[in-house]
């Protein structure tokens, strides 16, 4: 990421962050506040994001989206008024998501994010992808990481969601921990000699560094092997429930549909088939009982992972605290979260 | 045929349209709560908050915008939420959900209830109306980064207070008074001399040496007669410090160097202190006001709050906010009090200024304005997406009330870190109800040990039966056979007990009490232990607990479930009352320390207390747990049955 000057917080500022500012500091507050980030993607999950993005105060905010308003791709999708039927996602979205805080540049663009040439991605510290093909998003995380821009993809599907992070080959952050102090050393804080040797009262910060791979090294994993065979058992499921309903996607170019769902829970389940199948893994893995289970954004859903996807935006673009490396999956029928790394170590 | 409505089947879908849900707090939690409810297909919410939105709170409350401070937080969480779902039908209450209109019949009114609350207080008091009323209650509760969803129904789990909460954490006295060695003992000191000086006095906030410290023996026969001569208290005996303050016309410089020349060159003659302490460097004010420069160094970056002041920097904000609370006082007229609120600028700023006096005088490091602000106000860092999440995940465990799954909910852990599993998100079995829960059990009943001939009526209604067992209004009666009433909730039927002890009503060891809540439905059996051995300062002991004033170990392995669900624990006063609190149970729904706004929302006058104790406790909590290594974790999940 290109180094920015430090933009300069003000009083009004300091006041409406003061709660986060608490938790992760004022230089963490200050490189969000000087970040730009791109949203394809306006449904529930994106609505969501954009509210924590917002919120949690960064320079500029674009949504991208070419969808138009209906009941059903708007189902979880708060920004948009109920009177939008039929306009843009992204411009329908535009109102009140500039009023959840006036102190950052929304922009709405309509555009389909297929027709934007590279450039236009370059402008962005970081670039968050929902509801986009596989090859669209694998387009586009090999551009951005070529140019030190961080990407994330997510997607939620029924009672199930993910997000997926590749924040470039060296990433680095600092992280708060808790102060050392030698035994044989008074502490500053108070005349009584200490005998913990961790001194609660005090933190420092220590600089770490991350590593991701490319989401197609990613979503390509051999299963084959001895080794990878070996590592199935203690493999979220979730991992290929997101292959079949990318594929289904890819397939028909849109998500499985409540109106269609005798068609595509029967098509789901052919995709699973195939693709756990292609993938050398046995369609076993993945039960029957999702199908009836991934239909639609569910607004809870929406907002367990876009909580998350929002928050490992936040901490990217602060530099601040471990991210999640790479995946991070979520059931909400068992309330399990789960974070798992996928592709090259 | 299955049958679908977005992501729900229909059946599901149909009785969420017709069911009636109660959201308790329209803060944090609450406003993403109200997001996903009416996103989810609930149409007939209502929802309670007696607060009112601060600018604080916009950077996560985010039905709520600029031109909203100072209104309502349930009302204008309502009209926010019903532009996402124009036919929902949502009732707001600006009132706290502990005023008796909220009874037994009104919670009966719902399916269920969410709590999305900040505060011990109230998450007890709704716990017992969902036991009385035999509702489902979906508890949660949000620190920082971390967060906890629970489910709570009568006679299937564990009720709120089936696990004994970790109480706050207090200081002894004479730490406060003789021997601070940490800057919250100086913040504590300091919130205690606001209100000796502008408060509501209380003998338990004394400021001034005490020379009864046990440690200090400096002359062993003297201490002795000092102390019979001041009622063993070890106070000395003068005109209070707010009588002598008002003598001298609160004269800024006389106030200064009476609490930070005199009374340290009078610890100092306790010589025994400081044999092994560095010894207090009295300050003076004219040689201070010699000595300093113009141009003071002071440290930080360029936000004001952000600065550590100089001495003599302290010394202009100390004289300054001592002569804005003057007139502050004065306007107020004859006999009025100030109360302190972190967001009272003159407040925040003599405290930020009394506190570092005195921890330059101790030697240790000064702290900014807003890092006081943290300790002092028990402010609780709050961000909106751990909320987000929270909220997301109480709607996910009323989905399975709803479609009658209750034996598939469970408990759900927010950490900062996967834990050794992988885990961010830990779904855990929900544990049975504990069969001695002074709360659920079928006859609940306690032991309590304390000294009949120094507990007071009053003190057992506030201390034990309001603070500790967190009772709204008891009525007492001893079970003596003659069924003699201790204590009436009805206005000034047993006022006249209140000053005696329990020993004047023939209360012996061994005697039982029984108390009652009528608003909650809930009594208690008390059983009394007569103990003369109880350590200074300490009032009384639950039996097969920590003594009362003792902090919790910090490696209690219930400590995720302690964080999240009690993340404000200050709703009970630290140290002893001696003043009425039953207006004073606040329900806020923010996710911070107790805010004035709120107490003025209830029309109560005073916020007596301190409770800056706790925000010491949960700040160190906090940090380990945020800093916890996946290791830590697991140590933490050690009686916690993980799910999958």
């Amino acid at each position: 990421m290109i180094e920015k000057e430090d933009p300069v917080i003000s009083e009004e500022e300091a006041a409406q962050y003061d709660r986060q500012i608490r938790l992760w500091g004022l230089d963490a507050q200050k490189r969000l506040r000087g970040s730009r980030v791109l949203l394809a993607g306006s449904g529930g999950l994106g609505a969501e994001v954009a509210k924590n993005l917002i919120l949690a105060g960064v320079k500029g905010l674009t949504l991208l989206d070419h969808e138009q308003v209906s009941e059903e791709s708007c189902r979880a999708q708060f920004l948009v008024p109920v009177t939008a039927q039929g306009q843009n996602r992204a411009q329908a979205s535009l109102e009140r998501a500039q009023n959840l805080n006036p102190m950052v540049e929304v922009h709405a663009d309509s555009d389909r994010i297929e027709d934007k040439p590279d450039d236009f991605f370059l402008q962005f510290d970081a670039v968050c992808l929902t509801g986009c093909s596989r090859d669209l998003m694998v387009r586009v995380d090999q551009l951005c990481s070529q140019h030190n821009i961080k990407v994330f993809c997510g997607d939620v599907y029924g009672y199930y969601g993910y997000m997926f992070c590749n924040l470039g080959q060296e990433h680095s952050y600092v992280e708060e921990k808790p102060k050392l102090v030698k035994p044989s050393e008074n502490s500053n804080d108070g005349p009584e000699p200490k005998k913990a040797k961790v001194d609660p009262n005090e933190t420092v910060m220590v600089k770490k560094m991350a590593s991701f791979c490319s989401l197609k090294e990613a979503l390509e994993v051999d299963w084959t092997g001895e080794k990878a065979k070996a590592c199935l058992k203690r493999t979220p499921v979730d991992y290929f429930l997101l292959h079949v309903m990318l594929k289904f996607r890819t397939d028909k170019g849109r998500d499985p549909g409540p109106l269609s769902f005798a068609e595509d829970s029967h098509l789901l389940k052919q995709i699973r088939d195939d693709v756990l199948g292609a993938m050398g893994v046995s369609s076993d893995l993945l039960s029957d009982c999702f199908v009836s289970h991934c239909f639609s954004e569910m607004s809870p859903v929406c907002a367990v992972v876009g909580g998350v996807l929002g928050q490992e935006i936040v901490k990217a673009l602060s530099q601040r605290d471990t991210p999640h490396r790479n995946f991070f999956f979520f059931d909400g029928r068992k309330g399990n979260g789960v974070v798992d790394y996928f592709g090259s170590k | 045929m299955v049958q679908l409505v977005g992501s729900l089947r229909k059946e599901l879908a149909d009785s969420l349209s017709t069911c009636k849900v109660l959201v308790v707090g329209a803060g944090g939690i609450g406003c993403e709560l109200l997001k996903n409810l009416v996103l989810t297909g609930f149409k007939n919410i209502e929802v309670i908050d007696l607060d009112t939105i601060d600018v604080s709170n916009l950077n996560r409350q985010f039905l709520f915008q600029k031109k909203h401070v100072g209104k309502s937080k349930a009302q204008v969480a309502k009209e926010s939420a019903l532009e996402f779902c124009p036919t929902a039908n949502i009732t707001a209450y600006h009132d706290s959900i502990m005023n008796p209109d909220y009874n037994v019949e009104f919670f009966r009114k719902f399916v269920l209830v969410m709590n999305a609350l900040d505060n011990r207080a109230a998450r007890n008091h709704v716990n017992r109306m969902c036991l009385a009323a035999d509702i489902p209650l979906i508890e949660s509760g949000t620190a920082g980064y971390l967060g906890q969803v629970t489910v709570i129904k009568k006679g299937m789990t564990e009720c709120y207070e089936c696990q004994p909460k970790p109480s706050q954490k207090t200081f002894p006295g004479c730490t406060i008074r003789n021997t601070p060695s940490e800057p919250i003992h100086c913040i504590v000191w300091s919130k205690y001399l606001f209100n000796q000086l502008f408060g509501e006095e209380d003998a338990d906030q004394e400021v001034s040496p005490d020379t009864a410290d046990p440690e200090a023996e400096w002359n062993p026969e003297e201490t002795a007669a000092r102390a019979t001569a001041s009622e063993k208290d070890g106070d000395i005996k003068r005109v209070s410090t707010k009588d002598w303050a008002r003598s001298t016309g609160y004269d800024s410089i006389k106030l200064f160097n009476k609490l930070f020349k005199d009374d340290i060159m009078y610890l100092l003659t306790m010589d025994k202190l400081w044999k092994k302490r560095k010894a207090p460097i009295p300050l003076d004010w004219q040689q201070l006001e010699n000595s300093s420069c113009p141009q003071e160094d002071s440290t930080g970056s360029g936000l004001k709050d952000q600065q550590v002041l100089g001495v003599w920097g302290q010394c202009q904000l100390f004289q300054h906010s001592v002569e804005t609370l003057r007139s502050q006082l004065q306007e107020k007229g004859e006999g009025a009090q100030l109360v302190w609120d972190k967001d009272d600028a003159p407040a925040m700023d003599f405290v930020t200024a009394a506190a570092n006096l005195r921890m330059y005088i101790f030697s240790m490091n000064m702290k900014s304005r807003f890092d006081v602000k943290s300790m002092a106000g028990n402010i609780i860092p709050a961000i909106a997406t751990t909320n987000a999440v929270i909220a997301g995940l109480i709607v996910l465990e009323g989905l399975k009330i709803l479609s009658g799954q209750m034996e598939s909910c469970c408990t759900i852990f927010l950490n900062k870190c996967p834990n050794l599993r992988k885990k961010l998100l830990i779904p855990c079995v929900l544990d049975p109800p504990s069969a001695n829960c002074y709360v659920c059990a079928s006859k609940p009943e306690v032991t309590v040990k304390l000294n009949i001939h120094k507990t007071t009526v009053l003190s057992l209604q506030d201390r034990i039966l309001k603070e500790r067992f967190g009772m709204v209004a008891p009525d007492v009666q001893i079970e003596d056979g003659k069924g003699t009433i201790l204590i009436s909730s009805e206005e000034g039927e047993t006022e006249a007990n209140n000053s005696k002890f329990l020993s004047d009503f023939g209360i012996r060891n061994c005697s039982r009490l029984q108390a009652d809540d009528f608003l909650q439905d809930y009594t208690l059996l008390v059983n009394v232990l007569h103990t003369e051995e109880l350590e200074r300062d300490v009032e009384f002991e639950v039996v097969g607990e920590a003594p009362d004033k003792a902090p919790p170990p910090q490696a209690n392995p219930d400590e995720v479930n302690s964080i999240t669900n009690g993340n404000k624990e200050s709703a009970q006063p630290s140290t002893s009352s001696k003043a009425k609190e039953d207006d004073l149970m606040v329900v806020d729904s923010d996710d911070e320390g107790a805010s004035s706004s709120s107490a003025a929302a209830t029309g109560a006058t005073k916020r007596k207390h301190s409770d800056a104790e706790t925000a010491e406790t949960s700040i160190k909590r906090l940090r380990k747990d945020q800093s916890a290594t996946p290791t830590d974790d697991d140590d933490d999940e050690d009686d916690i049955i993980e799910l999958d």
